[in-house]
């Protein structure tokens, strides 16, 4: 059995990828086929049936659209190939970024606060021509997803379940407008694996991997979002977060690395700068908002009466136009710039 | 003669005696309740405290219609007089009379007097009523009213020799309680309460504890024009039904608790037709704190009397018709936790549970509101801030913006599509609006309310044309799609 024709069938053997490449050291890939299959080495027996189809069938019945990339072929993600653990298969649909990206991750169970920093910081360094690399769970990664779609930068989403099935359910959309937007959608699982907790934090290696720097904006201690900056820091990467209240526990978690040496984000031109130094290239800024100034990170519309010097009737006509110019949106009273 | 109410409609009561048997006996037909079948007993002691007597033998005193029901002990004077014919101790002369007796032959006061009043002047009889009550009713309703202390003197004046009719009593309009001076800073709650007012917009108040809702919403009756002789006489009417005394003079402010049950909050009962919180805050306010804490079966009960200005409650043996013309506050928490929009606490609420809490309030309710704002936490800074201006001050301006509008011949609240469609905007006031419309920032419902209020801000300016100022300012207070 040819060493290909081995590791395509052992793409589907669902095995967890640090017992495989001890057994693959040991036995290579051809032996760790037939161990298998003689029953040398216990899997299910689901696992064995699945080694048991040839490759060319396997190839064959990928959806249109699906390519299976094995470690070292021409178009296997040059971030990822000098690391130890990683994906011997990657399926992937449409086109892989060749140049450097930029992970931005975060909790599920996202704030306003998250929403909105999630939004400026992906945005800004989509608007640099960045694409952005995110898991498409709820949450931050969706928003840092859609961030990149808003200014038409490819984004790069890495699932946790096989390539064929969205999770969740509720971003398929998002998932098809990543890949319409020549995007792509990666992920080291067979067709048909359905989504699994263990699975996600095995993907988050996969989605630092891809990325020279990992944006944490929002987590919780006990975040997988924080799993990403742990392999992260272990594959060399840089992580910037973004502080929180300290009575914030939706940002403990994002402090917490700050602690541990983690850059903080301190505005967005911060974070591009940042970004700007870790990949090696000059990132202009995005112009200054006209009420950058005026609003900062947001006035209330009690507030700014006295700040611009006008009456309330005068003031609230001044923010109709900012919200009809697009310059403000005013969220719970709060007028931000935008 | 006597009156009753049906709903708050009053309607006149005949009383009539007759003697029709031997042996003695006082009966009371015509559908009484308890109370009125006890009036009998009040009746033979009180006259006899008046040194009158009634006639022997078998009385009965029927009250006509036969088939209203009767309740209360605003009877006994009535009954006690037309037994007094009965005994010819009076002549028969056409009065209307309502009063409780004691045994002592007082008249006590009664919470329905004012339906007397009404119904005497209707059909030019003079009325009879409590002492206390007498100013009261003559200034309601412009009837002849003779104040009775006691049976006596009720005697007297149907005798023609009793005290004189009753001056009505112009009050002098008591100062506004709260004063909106007391609200400190609030730029935005303020302007929101006098657009709210000027143009009878509901208004829905968000904002963390502290914030100061309550405050500010029972600041609004206080910027609202005086009630008139026909308002004060529908609001005194609906209170009668509910059993409760005139009341101020003021506009009604009424807020109900979220615990409140459906009856209570919106008129019936399981005995007779008693009106609902949002009739008695008919000609004023009525404000809901906790919004979102109020069952959704009572919200959209609310429906129908914000549609209609009125509530239709049938039960098996009956049904009234109460009026419900309300301006609605709400007051909500912005979120779960409260802290959204805090200048001072992070709100800890997850996107998915502040759009869950959002879809709670929204629907048909929050449609008709068309101005929502979102009150930030007051900062310490504000209570040290100068007094703003006084309720007077306002409520002139609001006195003006309702003129132009009664002119026009209808409140910027009631305004409906056609009625928006046919306002006069200039041209960069109608490109605003329908830029806001084409960029998302509005709704079609949306659009008609920031037109509304647009509407109102121009009253407010005295401009007989909405501009584009108009426009920016109502998109502001919409607050929402």
């Amino acid at each position: 059995m040819s060493s290909r024709e081995s590791r395509v069938r052992l793409a589907y053997l669902g095995m967890h990828p640090s017992r495989r490449r001890d057994l693959e050291e040991r036995l290579g890939a051809s032996g760790l086929v037939e161990a298998v299959l003689d029953g040398r080495i216990e899997v299910p027996d689901t696992a064995r049936v699945a080694v048991e189809v040839a490759a060319g069938r396997r190839l064959a019945e990928l959806a249109d659209g699906t390519r299976l990339v094995l470690d070292g072929d021409s178009d296997y993600p040059a971030s990822l190939a000098e690391l130890p653990d990683r994906p011997d298969a990657l399926f992937v649909r449409g086109a892989l970024p060749e140049a450097a990206a930029v992970a931005v991750v975060g909790s599920r169970g996202v704030t306003r606060y998250g929403q909105r920093w999630t939004a400026l910081l992906a945005e800004a360094v989509a608007s640099a021509g960045i694409p952005i690399v995110s898991g498409l769970a709820k949450g931050v990664d969706g928003i840092a997803h859609r961030s990149a779609l808003v200014v038409g930068t490819p984004t790069v989403a890495v699932l946790g379940c096989g390539i064929d099935r969205w999770y969740p359910a509720g971003h398929a959309r998002l998932g098809e407008e990543i890949l319409a937007a020549g995007g792509a959608i990666v992920s080291e699982y067979a067709p048909g694996t359905p989504p699994a907790k263990y699975r996600f934090p095995l993907r988050n290696r996969i989605v630092s991997g891809l990325a020279d720097a990992v944006i944490v904006t929002e987590a919780a201690v006990r975040s997988g979002a924080l799993i990403t900056a742990r392999t992260a820091v272990e594959q060399g990467r840089e992580v910037l977060a973004l502080p929180g209240d300290l009575d914030r526990a939706t940002s403990e978690g994002t402090n917490r690395l700050i602690a541990d040496g983690a850059v903080p984000v301190t505005s967005v031109d911060d974070a591009l700068e940042a970004v700007g130094r870790i990949l090696g290239m000059s990132v202009e800024p995005a112009p200054a908002h006209p009420l950058a100034d005026l609003l900062g990170n947001g006035v209330t519309l009690d507030d700014l009466p006295a700040l611009v010097g006008k009456e309330a009737p005068e003031t609230l006509a001044l923010v109709g136009r900012w919200e009809l110019e697009g310059l403000a949106a005013v969220t719970a009273g709060v007028v931000v710039p935008r | 003669m006597t009156a009753a109410l049906i709903g708050s409609t009053a309607t006149t009561v005949r009383v009539e005696s007759d003697v029709n048997g031997v042996q003695e006996g006082f009966s009371v037909v015509g559908l009484p309740d308890a109370a009125v079948r006890e009036a009998r007993i009040r009746v033979q002691s009180a006259v006899a405290a008046a040194g009158l007597r009634l006639p022997h033998g078998r009385k009965v005193v029927n009250l006509s219609p036969a088939d209203v029901k009767k309740e209360g002990s605003a009877y006994d004077l009535p009954i006690a007089l037309s037994s007094l014919v009965l005994a010819r101790a009076l002549p028969e002369r056409p009065v209307v009379a309502m009063g409780e007796l004691g045994l002592d032959g007082s008249v006590r006061p009664v919470a329905s007097a004012v339906a007397a009043g009404v119904v005497a002047r209707a059909m030019g009889h003079p009325c009879l009523v409590p002492g206390p009550l007498a100013a009261g009713v003559a200034d309601l309703t412009g009837a002849t009213t003779h104040p009775v202390d006691s049976l006596a003197e009720a005697v007297a004046v149907v005798r023609g020799k009793g005290p004189e009719p009753a001056q009505a009593t112009t009050g002098v309009r008591p100062a506004p309680d709260p004063d909106l001076s007391v609200v400190r800073g609030q730029p935005l709650g303020r302007r929101a309460l006098e657009v709210a007012a000027a143009g009878g917009h509901h208004l829905l108040l968000s904002g963390p504890p502290g914030a100061g809702k309550t405050l500010l919403a029972s600041c609004l009756p206080g910027l609202l024009p005086d009630l008139d002789r026909e308002e004060r006489l529908e609001t005194a009417l609906v209170r009668a039904a509910a059993g409760l005394g005139p009341g101020p003079s003021t506009r009604p402010f009424r807020s109900p608790h979220h615990t409140i049950s459906e009856a209570a909050l919106l008129g019936g009962g399981s005995g007779s037709p008693s009106p609902g919180e949002v009739s008695l805050a008919t000609n004023g306010v009525l404000f809901l704190d906790e919004l979102g804490e109020f069952p959704a079966r009572l919200l959209d009960g609310l429906r129908q009397p914000l549609e209609a200005g009125a509530v239709h409650v049938a039960r098996r043996s009956w049904r009234a018709t109460f009026p419900a013309r309300f301006q609605l506050v709400a007051a909500t928490n912005p979120c779960p936790c409260g802290h959204l929009g805090d200048r001072l606490r992070a709100c800890r609420c997850s996107a998915p549970q502040l759009d869950r809490y959002a879809r709670r309030l929204s629907g048909p309710l929050l449609d008709r509101i068309d101005l929502r704002v979102h009150l930030p936490a007051v900062d310490a800074d504000a209570f040290v801030a100068s007094p703003g201006e006084s309720s007077a001050e306002v409520a002139g301006r609001v006195r003006a913006a309702r003129a132009a509008q009664s002119a026009r011949g209808l409140a910027n609240t009631d305004l409906g599509r056609d009625e928006l469609d046919a306002l006069d905007f200039d041209d960069e006031a109608s490109g605003l609006a329908h830029d806001a419309l084409k960029r998302g920032l509005v709704g079609g419902r949306g659009y008609d309310r920031v037109r509304r209020v647009a509407r109102t801000v121009a009253d407010l300016d005295d401009e007989a044309v909405v501009s584009g100022a108009h426009v920016a300012e109502a998109l502001t207070l919409r607050g929402g799609r």
